[in-house]
């Protein structure tokens, strides 16, 4: 536990006591919470894909968007390949070190 | 002068040039919010129109113009100084503040600038206060940074004004006015390359990652906030419509996107998201319907509050924790929770999220490019928005605030100014009610007849973000180990850039030091000679001419000191016996 807290103001709070928003967020870092917001997560993305399949688009951009669960595929496989591509990918090929321009 | 016009400048240069005599007891401070509220004032009350014509060098000079395009930018500007300044207000250091107001100026002034020589001008303010921003940071890193930058920046400003020059030579006029693609002549494109200089269009954007993260931790939210920003507001002015823009907006989008994927430096991956967020802009005016024009501008004026509050919250954490790397932050999101709530509003307002106010601005960028029919345009921008929200709206929060961590209760941090959060609170309240209600920000864009094109708080729009920011936020969660920051520099086009300047430096130096070699030669032969006769010649004269008439003066003055001496011996009777003897020679003489 903390010896000192300071709260967003920059004022000292005694030992055990860090301003309410601090607590809450210290509060979540545990196992069960964080299982119980991993859990609503999920659920979310269950329930806003299902609403895909009544809620579609009138305006499809690209022709394949019309169809339910484009967008979810999209951002799921646009996003993981560009992660993969960029970290494992690209950035061995263009990373040096830190100071390789003897700037720091 | 008409009576209902204030140019917003005139409070920020005033206040610049008395800052320095002011009396360091920091009552100062209060005054620097008087030029941000009067520039709000004069954002929504001024009149259309052209104000302040001057002739100078029998060229008439405007130097305001008001129309909604200029209006808009000038309320979002007046808007995002006020939350500069608030969140400033702790730093002592005058030199800062001065920058800071040069810069602003300068950015006012372009806005308004109704003539290209109007704009230069201060363009070049504008290049001046921010490399002061980094400059004063007063790290070796930053003060070489700010001489990069500046170079950087003279180069493009030289573009501009040899662009400036050669249309003024073609068809005598500085008139600022859309240029038509296919009537554009070299000087046109000269002009261009000078505006896509500060608009960090790839490849000619390496400057501003390279800045912006070594500016002050103050300076670089102004910085974020106006460069690129006046840079979009002249290209919607001169180069609508030029399908060039839409390509390099698209590219810009999805660049930037890649390189803050793999960025460790917080501050460094926003600046990689202004060049994507810019790219969204770019790319609305270069598809040039009334609808993405609207797009962009308001795409702008939301970036300008959600950048500046994301680099408010970075340098927030960098303030109080001193590091910005990624890999050695974690573990502080109940050490710092509202800085982590008003980072995390500016984050889902860069990505999108419903509520906020990327949601309203981005999106009517991205369906006008749709209705344009330029499809690659659309599918580039989404692409960027799925990599916006995991490299900047989770990735960067994920690793500073969490990281996997316990929380840090160990870690010294200095405890942020509550002006800061007054700066930060003032943006989150901002990008929420727009995000809420987009008629706010709606009703002052330039194109009105297009507005209804876009309805953004329709079903399917919000659930088409929550699907594509959903399963974004998936694809970060299965994916976060491999994202994992570390340090290293990730090679960008500066190394071209540096290779550039060293092949210059050579080619200017070398030659140089040749020509200095031989002219030492020549000057040992024949200059150094002639020069040690002149000085025996001189010599000669000071001693036997200069000397004897200064010694002759000095001896008949050392005479006549001493006489002096011997007769002023403190004797009244021989005062009064030499006076007697020169009343009568006086006597003597007049009376002969």
């Amino acid at each position: 536990m903390p010896e000192q807290n300071e709260n967003q103001s920059g004022l000292k709070v005694p030992e055990g006591s860090p301003s309410g928003l601090g607590a809450f967020l210290d509060r979540q870092l545990d196992a069960g919470r964080i299982k119980f917001w991993r859990t609503l997560f999920f659920l979310i993305l269950l329930a806003v894909a299902l609403l895909n399949l009544l809620i579609k688009s009138h305006h499809p951009h690209f022709g394949v968007d019309r169809y339910p669960f484009f967008w979810p595929v999209f951002g799921l496989v646009i996003g993981g390949v560009m992660v993969v591509l960029v970290k494992k990918i690209i950035q061995p090929v263009i990373k040096k070190p830190e100071d390789f321009y003897g700037d720091l | 002068m008409t009576s209902n016009f204030y140019h917003p400048s005139l409070a920020f240069l005033m206040l610049a040039a008395v800052l320095p005599f002011l009396p360091g007891n920091r009552r100062w401070k209060f005054l620097l919010l008087i030029p941000p509220l009067a520039a709000i004032y004069a954002a929504f009350f001024n009149q259309a129109g052209a104000h302040l014509t001057l002739n100078w060098l029998g060229q008439s000079l405007e130097l305001a113009k008001v129309d909604a395009l200029s209006s808009i930018f000038c309320q979002v500007f007046a808007v995002m100084s006020l939350a500069g300044i608030l969140y400033s207000l702790h730093v002592n250091d005058k030199g800062q503040h001065i920058a800071a107001l040069l810069y602003v100026a300068g950015g006012f002034g372009c806005v308004l600038a109704g003539d290209f020589l109007t704009l230069f001008a201060f363009w070049e303010l504008m290049s001046l206060g921010s490399t002061f921003l980094v400059m004063l940071n007063r790290t070796r890193e930053s003060v070489l940074a700010s001489f990069r930058y500046f170079m950087y920046h003279t180069v493009g400003g030289l573009f501009l004004l040899a662009g400036i020059l050669l249309r003024y030579k073609h068809t005598g006029s500085f008139a600022v006015g859309p240029i038509l693609h296919a009537s554009a002549n070299p000087y046109d494109w000269l002009i261009l390359i000078g505006f896509c200089v500060n608009a960090a269009v790839v490849p000619l954007h390496a400057w501003l990652p390279d800045a912006y993260p070594r500016g002050t931790v103050t300076g670089s939210v102004f910085m974020c906030a106006y460069t690129t920003k006046t840079a979009v507001y002249v290209l919607a002015r001169v180069f609508p419509a030029w399908e060039i823009l839409a390509i390099a907006g698209t590219v810009m989008a999805v660049y930037g996107v890649l390189y803050a994927s793999m960025e460790n430096n917080a501050r460094r991956i926003l600046s990689y998201h202004i060049v994507s967020q810019v790219g969204y802009m770019v790319a609305g005016i270069g598809v040039g319907t009334a609808m993405t024009i609207n797009g962009a501008t308001a795409h702008a004026y939301a970036h300008i509050l959600y950048k500046g509050l994301l680099f408010m919250g970075a340098g927030a954490v960098l303030y109080s924790a001193g590091t910005q790397r990624l890999d050695e932050l974690g573990g502080l999101a109940a050490r710092l929770p509202w800085v982590m709530v008003c980072y995390m509003v500016a984050a889902l307002s860069i990505s999108g999220m419903p509520l906020f106010n990327g949601f309203i601005s981005k999106n009517m960028t991205i369906q006008g490019a749709a209705a344009a029919h330029q499809t690659f345009v659309a599918l580039g921008l989404e692409i960027a928005a799925v990599g916006t929200f995991i490299s900047v709206g989770l990735k960067l929060p994920y690793f500073a605030f969490w990281g996997g961590k316990a929380t840090d209760w160990k870690r010294d941090l200095k405890p942020v100014p509550v002006n800061m959060y007054c700066g930060m609170g003032l943006l989150s309240v901002l990008c929420v009610l727009q995000g809420v209600f987009p008629g706010i920000l709606y009703r002052f864009l330039p194109h009105q007849e297009a507005v209804g094109a876009f309805v953004p708080w329709q079903s399917w729009n919000v659930l088409q973000a929550l699907m594509l920011l959903g399963f974004s936020g998936l694809a970060f969660y299965l994916t976060r180990g491999i994202l994992t920051p570390h340090k290293a520099l990730n090679l960008d086009f500066d190394w071209f850039y540096r290779l550039i300047g060293k092949i210059l430096y050579h080619l200017i130096s070398r030659p140089a030091a040749f020509v200095d070699n031989i002219w030492t030669n020549v000057w040992n032969w024949a200059g150094l000679g002639s020069l040690m006769g002149t000085a025996r010649g001189t010599v000669f004269f000071d001693r036997r001419i200069i000397d004897g008439i200064v010694d002759g003066s000095a001896y008949g003055v050392k005479g006549a000191g001493f006489l002096g001496a011997l007769l002023q011996n403190g004797k009244l009777q021989s005062y009064l016996g030499l006076m007697t003897i020169l009343a009568l020679g006086v006597f003597a003489y007049f009376w002969y």
